[in-house]
């Protein structure tokens, strides 16, 4: 299980000014549809957005706390 | 072992246009994002193919080293790598799926 707070850390460590939402799917608190909207993600592709993401969760999909994700991301304009 | 198993991936990356690496089969899938890609192909009309990798720890790990990223499904399209639907559907929407698959299933016919 992780919170919308610890979710929302992890990413902000990556990606300081991201606009992180999240919804609990399944109200287990370890399936979250999450949207991201940031200026670092300007001029990437979308899957090298995804990455980004990926690494920054990555030891909360690793230990189990986070089991699944539905991810969104969207650049923010400058 | 190892180069086997990337030897073994780039086989079936070029053996199939669309191929899908996830867990369960197409009939059977055995995961919700395996299912949801599995409808997503489904309804674009494309012949595609799901290779089930759930059991196969080895494999699942080459695969995320060779295209890096973390999660399952993978999907690859003509032979390159293209994330999850999260990034086809978008892609979809765009236009932009609809220009790679053209240009995939134009090339000479394979299943």
């Amino acid at each position: 299980m992780i919170t919308h707070e610890e979710i929302e850390s992890l990413i902000r460590t990556a990606l300081p000014d991201a606009s992180v939402e999240t919804r609990d799917r399944t109200g287990t608190r370890d399936h979250y549809n999450i949207r991201v909207r940031s200026r670092g993600f300007s001029g990437k592709p979308l899957l090298d957005q995804h990455r980004i993401i990926y690494d920054a969760l990555g030891g909360a999909l690793k230990d189990g706390r986070l089991h699944a994700i539905e991810l969104k991301t969207e650049a923010k304009e400058l | 072992m190892k180069e086997e198993l990337s030897g073994q991936i780039a086989d079936e990356i070029r053996e199939h246009r669309i191929l899908v690496y996830g867990k369960g089969t197409k009939q059977a899938p055995r995961c919700g994002f395996t299912l949801e890609t599995v409808q997503f192909f489904d309804d674009l009309g494309y012949p595609f193919e799901v290779l089930d990798v759930l059991a196969n720890q080895d494999k699942r790990d080459a695969l995320s080293e060779m295209t890096n990223w973390p999660t399952l499904p993978k999907v690859f399209i003509n032979g390159k790598f293209y994330g999850d639907t999260d990034i086809l559907a978008p892609m979809l929407e765009s236009g932009e799926l609809q220009r790679i698959l053209d240009e995939a299933f134009a090339a000479s016919p394979s299943k």
